[in-house]
């Protein structure tokens, strides 16, 4: 460097124009770059989903017979015994598959954990891996790490019956028509 | 006039008659695109027992899948509603639609398949292997640029197969996402991103396609490139390693030409160029290798073009959230997962790990870091590189093959032995009847 130019040098108290502008350009770089990093990943998160809502009317409570019906539009069983009603969900708990119904008549007898003798008229089996559940949801056979939700059910003004998929309840709930 | 027509005729066909070992391989540095070639190689290096040229057989299938691809783009809408039915036009209407659907499908498992069989060739010569003797070479990042090619080929298969919305397609993509949902803290994140919302829909549609038509095709020829680059970089295929090198001095005379390199420039001098050279019988790669790698592209094509009149790439209902076909079963070489997250849930006192992340997520990621730690691991003798089932490797080239064999059961088991619900049938026994439609 020719003598009669001076570089400024950093000092305690301050940085050179030249460092500070390599800064500035190299942080505008890489803040540009993040920020349109994050918008294009923000992007792919959706705000507003078209989708079917997860409460939606069933139909009325005559519509449904004594004991078990799958709604496959909606992936839900409605299970009624006499005036009482409870929804357990179709979709495997395992990996997503959407079990069958399995019916039993004479019904199926078995010893459960407590080891009460309980009878069963139906089952859920799920075809992708072979889970299998019983009819209260609870998993006795295959992969499904978790029992099958019971969803809650209300009745709406108009007197039908409204499954509520955002809402998981026990397995003593019942809605009494 | 005889002469004339066939030295024309000559001239359009086959131009290429070097009149001396120095123009043959002269010329591949001349033309654009034989320079991707080094100028001889050793015949060792192209023995077709020692690498089978199954690197080559991928480069074909891909320009097949690169070809029957581009084509299949303007006959496939990726809309909910019309992509089904594209398969169907393709099928039926069409003129020689099914035929480059066919090619497209069979040409991808034969990658899928000659990907994985050339992962093994290169396990068993001991290939990934770094020399502690030969400067300049690193071969373990071609071993890990393969590893990658070998993932972004399974999900190439994985993204395709679910184009066509059908049965199929659906139920491969609902598993996929369960998969990624049992992942913990970050499962609900990534399963937004692959499905864009809660439901398999259009959002999901839209994203697989993309991902497979530009994305990840993208990736994959960045990949092919750079893994190509590295074979150069570390001096030809593995097994010219145990022929060592030769110092070659000779002086050169620069002629004045026009030219770009550095030689042109400097005039008046002799340099004296110092050459490293692989010891032992070495070829022209223009011809021989130019016109084996065309061999091998007729040859590829050919029988994939056969397969393709044999082999129908299926089409299920319409795809359906209602119904799950009963068995429900991936494409078979993700059979061997799908064995896995159905064996592998862990139930320890009421604590329960699903079989989604042990057999989904847990087990293929240990398998590939094994994979790829495994060239730092090995500490066999450098006379092991680039030979077959060398002696020093012997332990673990035998539980390389158990793990490989593990795969392949599983696969079969998977194929053949689970029926409706899964049950394991032997295969003489006949499966129970199930409904085929909803």
């Amino acid at each position: 460097m020719p003598d009669n130019i001076q570089e400024q040098k950093d000092t305690e108290q301050q940085i050179s124009r030249r460092r500070f502008l390599s800064y500035l350009g190299g942080g505008l770089v890489v803040g540009g770059l993040l920020l349109q990093g994050f918008a294009a990943l923000r992007s792919l998160f959706p705000k507003v989903l078209y989708e079917p809502p997860k409460k939606f009317k069933v139909g009325m409570p005559s519509d449904f017979p004594e004991g078990v019906r799958f709604l496959p539009e909606h992936r839900l069983f409605i299970i009624r015994n006499d005036d009482r009603f409870h929804a357990i969900s179709a979709i495997c708990t395992h990996l997503g598959c959407t079990v069958n119904l399995a019916q039993y008549s004479p019904p199926k007898d078995y010893t459960s954990a407590s080891g009460k003798e309980v009878s069963e008229t139906f089952e859920f089996h799920c075809p992708c891996h072979g889970s299998k559940y019983r009819e209260n949801g609870n998993v006795y056979a295959g992969p499904a790490p978790l029992p099958l939700p019971w969803f809650k059910l209300y009745l709406a003004p108009d007197g039908q019956i409204v499954a509520d998929t955002n809402t998981t309840v026990n397995h003593d709930f019942r809605l009494k028509v | 006039m005889k002469n004339k027509i066939k030295s024309f005729m000559r001239s359009i066909l086959w131009s290429y008659s070097p009149a001396s070992e120095r123009e043959a391989a002269d010329s591949t540095a001349r033309n654009f695109l034989l320079h991707w070639f080094p100028a001889k190689i050793a015949t060792r290096s192209i023995s077709f027992s020692y690498s089978m040229v199954l690197g080559t057989i991928i480069l074909a299938l891909f320009t097949i899948l690169t070809v029957t691809g581009l084509v299949l783009m303007f006959l496939y809408v990726p809309s909910v509603g019309h992509a089904y039915w594209s398969i169907k036009d393709l099928e039926f209407v069409i003129p020689y639609g099914w035929f480059i659907r066919d090619l497209h499908r069979v040409a991808a498992q034969l990658m899928v398949a000659t990907v994985f069989i050339h992962l093994m060739r290169v396990f068993l010569t001991g290939a990934y292997k770094q020399s502690t003797t030969v400067v300049g070479s690193y071969r373990p990042l071609n071993w890990w640029i393969g590893l990658a090619l070998l993932l972004v080929t399974m999900m190439l298969s994985y993204t395709g197969y679910l184009l066509p919305w059908d049965q199929l397609a659906l139920w491969a993509i609902t598993i996929g996402d369960h998969i990624a949902l049992s992942a913990p803290l970050v499962g609900p994140a990534i399963s937004k991103i692959l499905i864009g919302g809660t439901i398999i829909d259009q959002n999901t549609l839209i994203r697989w396609y993309v991902a497979h038509v530009f994305f990840l095709p993208l990736i994959i020829f960045m990949l092919i490139l750079w893994h190509m680059w590295r074979i150069r970089k570390d001096g030809g295929l593995a097994a010219v390693e145990a022929l060592g090198t030769e110092r070659i001095q000779q002086d050169k005379v620069v002629a004045k030409g026009k030219t770009y390199s550095l030689m042109g420039i400097v005039q008046g001098i002799t340099p004296t160029i110092t050459q490293y050279r692989v010891r032992g019988e070495s070829v022209n790669a223009s011809p021989y290798v130019t016109r084996r790698i065309l061999v091998i592209f007729v040859f590829v094509t050919a029988i994939t073009m056969a397969l393709a009149f044999y082999i129908k790439a299926p089409l299920e209902q319409p795809a359906n959230l209602m119904w799950t076909p009963n068995p429900a079963k991936a494409p078979w070489y993700f059979l061997w997962l799908q064995e896995l997250v159905a064996d592998t849930t862990i139930r320890i006192k009421g604590f329960t790990i699903s079989g989604g992340f042990v057999g989904g997520i847990i087990i293929p990621t240990v398998l590939l870091l094994f994979a790829a730690a495994w060239p730092l691991l090995d500490k066999s003798t450098d006379a092991a590189i680039g030979v077959w089932f060398h002696k020093s490797r012997r332990l673990q080239n035998t539980a390389f093959l158990a793990v490989v064999a593990v795969i392949v059961i599983l696969i079969y088991v998977g194929a053949v032995m689970r029926g409706p619900y899964w049950h394991l049938y032997m295969p003489w026994q006949a499966w129970i009847k199930m409904p085929t439609r909803f």
